[in-house]
């Protein structure tokens, strides 16, 4: 099944290409109105055949196991003409782009020089020159295409916009927990054992650092000295009491609360994007910072994440170790010269699609795309900047036109 | 025995008299039981066995519930063949069983099966039967709308979800009341639900699952009786309340205890009342309402149960709260006074045309009388009967009643006996025993003829009843009406009708030779001469004639069944597969506001989706549409045809974009959903087991369908394209991680579909308590990907990191036939003959396209009840000739002139074809039901002629002068019976009201045949006769 799928679209796309042809005048009868009348007859490739007089060109878009190129056989009198002859087609796109494709014999065949690229939607000309007689038809062959009237449109919601540059930010989410730095607590023990004669602080006091936590007389000396906080922070631990002896015991535990870590899980799958400097949009129940990642370390334990630890700025203190954060990290920030919005994509067959307009008309674009995040996609290929595509209600031009290819023959 | 009969009812004709009393009695107690209905229902014995499957995939539908049924069902007594489609959420096996199955046994031992799998079937879903309803079933629909700025008690606006409260709590227990109502189907708003919407940060925050919020929900929600205790003698009962109550009771649960602090629900999640995951929705004029649809109990009077369900609805208004209004939209009511008041207009006026030929005839207001009296009797014996078989009144049924035709027997006989009484009384008063005695002679005189007539034309509606399928269900209720309505006339032309002439003529018979008919005579006279003396040219141009029409009736275009106008149009919207619900909205409030622009339409209202009991089970993405017309006075104008409206509309709405269309009406749309068959030409089914390797085949099926010459509309069934999200679990990945497949589905499971976690109860009102993502993580597929799965070791993992997630079409939905899956191809025959088609396709299919083995295709469609119906009309029609002509045989005992006779069928059809022609109709089975009363009408004509001209020729021995005298006695009762047929079709034949479309062809060919039977009966036949006879004369 994997094998037919692209083999019956191939088939499909070569029928649509080449079924609705149109007759159209001899360059020597200019004076006749061009016809329009489509000749649906096949030739014996299966390619479209155009028949002037005693002159035939059939005409294949060959996608077989190669991209998109046309195939022709021209015939006089029945005898295939392999030189002498110059043919080209011409086919009008929608926009007014047109492709130009030149003929070289190719021992079996005439082939165009260059890809017919999709969608194969454009009006046809081909002009034939031959022993000083030139032919020429013309046709329109349509697909992905609909018309729809502009009050109606309007009425429908349908909005454009023009394609342009955009900046894609792709972020991931993660999550993990406050934790402090093992710098940002000091536990304060008595340097000599002695009796703590004073206690200057309580729990949950704001300390700055050298400011006296304590007085400790020593055992030995007798003498008494100050036992000072080391840096600043928050009382969080408190052991001991007047006239309590000082031993081994830390006395006090002073947390360092004005930053936190963030410790972000970083999982296999996503592993290979982050990287240390990227951007982190952390966000929980009050806390929407911005941050920036300052190391990667695996997890305690082999667990099997990485963690990312990102420095969090907490001036109020309302954070506390322990708090589970979301981050988005900010994997990649890209200009890109041509992207969309995402809710202008539709699928159409196997495509990623968007709509252009041009006055009336809509047409399928099938985009080859790149990168993307939550509201823009890069456009690689598929799209000239400066077109406009459908943004709003895009789906209703998807479902016109599918609507009437439902009964699409090929 | 008839001499007994007949002796009996002028003997005893008081007696005969007095039975009419009980006829009457009889006849207006069965009018009373009579189901009326506008067209007949052409449903067949089907049960829907409906599994709603809340989540579940069209695949998993059908795996799981859809084949454990079907399996179930195999074997079941007179089972004709079952069907199902699995779609997301539903399974739907639709069960058809022989014409003629009793629906409540069928019902009772589907019943017995289904109980025995329901372990087979996954816990909690439940499979259940549609209700007890035909096509004809859905009656009456109505809106539930809130007034501009209307509020609720709260304060509230009033929301689609309180809408559709009032309506499952209010409105539809008060409905389901009204007897004769089975179902009381919903669709649009919201079921009310209490939503509790965990954030998945705050579940990781506290180290709670989804798992224990469910459980801390279920665990704390339920009220609990504790037996009772005696005390002091009294008797105490014990109970423990614990049920929920409101959003605020809700959020104080305690989900977890976490060092010492409890974790309220609040902590985690919101709750709030959410909007239900609906598979359905309805709109009216361009904006979204909740609408309900009352469902008639199969065999119930429709315009009955219609009225009380409208007026129990205009009684349940007072107990509506402020600021709600309710409409009903679709009253069949309407319709089916339509068609009574065109069935009485039609037969009324018929009636009073008779009455004046009668006496315009016949000059005397006496025999007018007694002969337009058989008129209702018959009628009310009709109706009788047709209680009795089970015929519903409707537009088909009494649509080919023509009393001018009932009426025909009578008319011959009261005709016969006025000339024999006034020829007897040229010698003064007759007394009692001769009157009698006369009357007695001069019906027996002409009683065989009619007998033979009217046996005559019986059979000749033999053919119809040999229809079946569709066709069947809509004919036979007419030819057994017809039929009935002739067999009680005969009777009563045999019983009372000698009866009323023997009691009321009498005295003086003033029959004077009414001018119509003396001027008639006097110039039938001549006529008839010429026409003696140019036989040859006479039988030529008759012969001429008769080639002539059957060329011409080879160039009238033809059509099946005929189309009953209901007045409405539906129209289904179709979008692609695929589009939601939401954007079905979208764009039919567009397609409503473009056609209530229209001036003629007064309503538009659509219903999207499957409904509540899914009766009609649609796809978000297909919306049937119903427009309902102002009276035609009020239009612009109102002499614009329903054909030209439509087109209009067509033409308007075409233009806009996303929508394909399919206009119909309200009824007819309900039957193609129910009988819901092939209904293309042609349909090629290819069974099989592999979704991709069925629509691989059909495709190649199609190529060859396409390919050939004659082919138009060849397709294949869409039955891919459903856009799925697939979350595939990565085994090895989950095993690292310690978690199981299971984990990760309950997961998303819960997340995005919802999980219950039991109900709240408001007084009798109970709701749904779901838990489930927030509708903004819900909706955003990206950031699923990062949706954390909690670990047994009260860690998580991203959802990505253990399962892949893929967007691709997946299938729509999985036909199944007869317990084997199905695509089917259909293809629509254009200027070319059908069975030729089929043949070649058959052919060229088995030659190119190369089947797997288990895999084999089934020839279907149209075709096929096509070529059944002529394969048995090519032996049903000629075998019905054969006893026609048997028939004449006995009462001639003669060929000869029985095949006199029978040349009045073919030249009384050229009028008919003639007259078709003239009014650009086409052949259909309308006009074919017409050629068959005709030729009934012909034959009794020619009958009664040639066995009064034979008799003379017996008495008078002068062939000329027997055939002259006869034909100009006989010319008064063949121009009053062609001329009260003929003119009792007129009122129908010009009619353009409601079922116009099926008495307009069949009374056209009436008239115009009885005409064209008329001149050949008086004129061709003689003129045969003479021929004929001549030589036996002359030898």
């Amino acid at each position: 099944m994997q094998l037919i799928k692209p083999l019956y679209w191939i088939l499909v796309a070569t029928c649509l290409a080449v079924t609705p042809l149109h007759a159209a005048e001899n360059a020597r009868d200019d004076d006749t109105e061009a016809q329009h009348s489509a000749p649906d007859i096949k030739g014996p490739h299966g390619g479209l055949l155009l028949t002037r007089e005693d002159t035939s060109v059939e005409l294949q878009i060959f996608e077989q196991g190669v991209p998109p190129e046309y195939r022709a056989w021209v015939t006089k009198d029945g005898k295939p003409v392999t030189d002498a002859a110059e043919l080209n087609v011409e086919l009008s796109r929608l926009g007014g782009q047109v492709d130009t494709f030149q003929f070289a014999f190719q021992g079996d065949y005439w082939l165009g020089d260059g890809v017919v690229t999709e969608p194969h939607s454009f009006d046809v000309e081909v002009t034939l020159t031959q022993a000083g007689e030139q032919y020429h038809w013309q046709w329109a062959s349509h697909e992905g295409r609909t018309r729809i009237p502009a009050d109606i449109a309007a009425k429908a919601g349908i909005q454009t916009t023009q394609a342009g540059p955009g900046s894609i930010e792709r972020t991931l989410t993660t999550y993990g927990r406050l934790t402090t730095a093992p710098e940002q607590i000091a536990r304060v023990r008595a340097r000599f054992p002695g009796v703590i004669t004073k206690v200057n602080v309580r729990l949950g006091d704001r300390v700055a650092k050298g400011d006296l936590l304590a007085q400790v007389e020593s055992n030995e000396s007798l003498k008494t000295y100050d036992l000072r906080s080391p840096i600043d922070g928050v009382v969080t631990q408190r052991q001991i009491s007047v006239g309590e002896t000082a031993g081994e015991q830390p006395l006090f535990a002073i947390t360092d609360l004005a930053t936190l870590w963030a410790e972000l899980r970083v999982f296999p799958g996503q592993r290979s994007e982050v990287e240390v400097g990227q951007k982190v949009l952390l966000k929980a129940e009050g806390v929407d910072q911005q941050a920036v990642i300052s190391h990667l370390l695996p997890s305690p334990d082999n667990a099997p994440y990485t963690l990312a630890r990102v420095k969090v700025e907490n001036p109020n203190g309302v954070l506390s170790p322990g708090l589970l954060l979301e981050g988005d990290i900010v994997v990649e920030t890209i200009d890109v010269p041509l992207a969309v919005e995402n809710r202008a994509l539709q699928s159409f067959r196997d495509w990623s699609v968007v709509f252009i307009q041009v006055d009336n008309t809509y047409e399928i674009r099938p985009l080859e795309l790149g990168r993307s995040d939550g509201t823009l996609t890069e456009v690689l290929g598929g799209l000239q900047a400066g077109d406009r595509y459908v943004v709003d209600n895009s789906y209703l031009i998807k479902a016109d036109i599918e609507k009437s290819g439902a009964s699409h023959d090929h | 025995m008839i001499n007994a009969i007949l002796r009996l009812s002028v003997e005893r004709r008081f007696l005969m008299l007095s039975l009419i009393l009980v006829l009457i009695g009889v006849g207006l107690w069965s009018f009373q039981r009579l189901p009326i209905d506008a067209v007949p229902d052409i449903t067949n014995v089907q049960v829907q066995i409906n599994t709603e499957a809340p989540g579940y995939s069209p695949l998993e539908a059908e795996q799981r519930i859809t084949f454990p049924v079907e399996t179930a069902l195999y074997g079941l007594p007179d089972l004709s063949y079952t069907r199902s489609i699995s779609r997301y959420g539903l399974s739907q096996v639709t069960v058809v069983f022989e014409e003629g199955t009793d629906i409540y046994s069928a019902r009772n031992l589907i019943d017995e099966r289904l109980s025995s799998i329901k372990n087979a079937l996954p816990p909690g879903l439940e499979p259940e039967m549609g209700p007890i309803a035909t096509g004809l079933g859905e009656i009456l629909m109505y809106t539930v709308e809130a007034m501009p700025g209307a509020t609720q008690a709260d304060g509230s606006p009033l929301d689609a979800t309180a809408l559709r409260e009032i309506q499952d709590w209010i409105i539809k227990p008060q409905l389901a009341q009204v007897p004769g109502v089975i179902e009381l189907n919903t669709i649009g708003g919201y079921d009310k639900q209490y939503h509790v919407t965990p954030s998945p940060q705050q579940l990781l925050e506290f180290g709670v699952t989804m798992k224990d919020l469910m459980e801390a929900m279920r665990a704390n929600n339920a009220n609990r009786g504790a037996g009772y205790i005696e005390r002091n003698g009294q008797q105490l009962l014990v109970r423990s309340p614990g049920q929920l109550a409101s959003i605020a009771e809700i959020e104080e649960v305690v989900v977890a205890n976490r060092h010492g602090a409890p974790v309220k629900v609040s902590d985690v999640a919101e709750v709030a009342i959410g909007k239900e995951l609906r598979t359905g929705a309805a709109t009216r004029d361009g904006k979204e309402t909740v609408m309900g649809t009352a469902m008639m109990l199969v065999g119930e009077n429709s315009r009955s149960v219609a009225q009380a369900v409208a007026e129990k609805l205009d009684a349940i208004k007072p107990s509506l709260p402020d600021g709600v209004k309710v409409e009903a939209v679709y009253d069949r009511t309407t319709l089916v006074d339509k068609a009574i008041a065109t069935v009485e207009k039609n037969l009324l006026e018929g009636a009073l045309l008779v009455i004046v030929v009668l006496f315009l005839l016949l000059g005397n207001l006496r025999a007018a009388l007694i002969t337009a009296a058989v008129i209702p009797l018959s009628m009310l014996a009709t109706i009788t009967g047709m209680v009795q078989t089970g015929v519903s009144a409707n537009l088909m049924s009494l649509g080919a009643l023509d009393f001018g035709l009932i009426v025909d027997g009578a008319v011959i006989i009261v005709e016969n006996c006025i000339r024999r009484l006034s020829q007897a009384q040229h010698n003064g008063q007759l007394p009692l025993r001769e009157r009698l005695q006369l009357v007695y002679e001069a019906t027996n005189e002409v009683i065989r003829p009619s007998l033979f007539g009217v046996a005559i034309i019986t059979v000749v509606y033999l053919p119809i009843f040999s229809l079946t399928g569709v066709e069947g269900k809509m004919f036979h209720p007419m030819a057994a009406t017809v039929v009935m309505a002739l067999l009680s006339a005969m009777v009563l032309s045999l019983t009372v009708v000698p009866a009323a002439v023997a009691v009321f003529l009498r005295g003086k018979i003033s029959e004077k030779e009414s001018p119509v008919i003396s001027g008639a005579k006097s110039l039938y006279k001549p006529a008839l001469l010429v026409a003696m003396k140019f036989r040859w040219l006479v039988l030529g141009g008759a012969t001429a004639l008769v080639v002539v029409c059957l060329w011409l009736a080879t160039t009238l275009g033809s059509e099946f069944i005929p189309q009953l106008d209901e007045g409405d149009i539906a129209l289904h919207a179709l979008r692609i597969p695929g589009t939601g619900l939401e954007q079905s909205i979208e764009m039919q409030a567009q397609l409503e506001e473009r056609l209530k622009a229209f001036p003629e339409v007064d309503k538009v209202f659509a219903k999207i989706g499957t409904p509540e009991v899914a009766t009609d089970p649609m796809p978000p993405s297909v919306a049937d549409n119903f427009v309902i017309l102002k009276p035609r006075d009020q239009w612009p104008d109102p002499d614009k045809t329903k054909d030209e409206l439509v087109a209009e509309m067509a033409e308007a709405v075409e233009r806009l974009p996303g929508n394909k269309y399919e206009f119909t009406q309200p009824i007819e749309m309900r039957f193609n959903e129910l009988i819901s068959g092939v209904r293309a030409d042609l349909g090629i089914k290819v069974f099989g087991d592999d979704l991709d390797q069925l629509l691989e085949s059909a495709n190649e099926v199609l190529d060859v369908v396409e390919s050939m010459e004659g082919s138009a509309d060849a397709r294949v069934e869409q039955v891919t394209g459903l856009p799925m999200l697939s979350v595939h679990p990565k085994r090895m990945v989950l095993s690292r991680y310690g978690l199981n497949v299971e984990d990760v589905q309950a997961l998303v499971a819960t997340g995005i579909g919802g999980e219950n976690a039991g109900l709240i109860y408001e007084g009798d009102r109970r709701f749904e308590l779901v838990v489930r993502l927030p509708e903004g993580t819900r909706r955003d597929i990206d950031s699923l990907a990062f949706l954390p799965i909690p670990l047994p070791d009260g860690e998580y993992v991203p959802l990505s990191e253990v399962a892949d997630l893929e967007l691709a079409p997946a299938p729509n939905q999985i036909s199944r036939e007869n317990g084997k899956r199905r695509v089917v191809v259909t293809a629509n025959v254009r200027d070319r003959d059908l069975g030729g088609f089929v043949e070649e396709a058959q052919a060229r299919i088995s030659e190119n396209v190369d089947l797997p083995a288990g895999y084999w295709l089934d020839y279907g469609g149209t075709f096929e009840q096509l070529e059944s119906a002529s394969q048995r009309l090519a032996i049903v029609v000629p075998v019905t000739l054969a006893i026609i002509l048997a028939l004449l045989v006995m009462a001639f005992g003669s060929l000869k002139d029985a095949l006199i006779i029978f040349t009045g069928v073919p030249l009384a059809l050229t009028g008919g074809v003639l007259s078709l022609w003239l009014r650009d109709m086409p052949l259909s089975i309308s006009a074919g039901v017409g050629f068959i009363a005709l030729s009934g009408v012909a034959v009794l004509n020619g009958l009664v002629m040639i066995a009064f001209i034979r008799d003379l020729c017996h008495e008078q021995g002068d062939l000329m002068k027997a055939i002259v005298d006869g034909a100009l006695i006989r010319l008064r009762p063949v121009m009053m019976t062609a001329l009260v047929a003929s003119l009792g079709f007129v009122p129908m034949a010009l009619n353009t009201g409601t079922g116009a479309e099926v008495q307009r062809p069949l009374a056209t060919v009436v008239i115009g045949g009885i005409i064209s039977s008329t001149l050949l009966t008086l004129f061709v036949l003689p003129v045969l006769y003479a021929l004929l006879h001549r030589k036996k004369a002359e030898a």
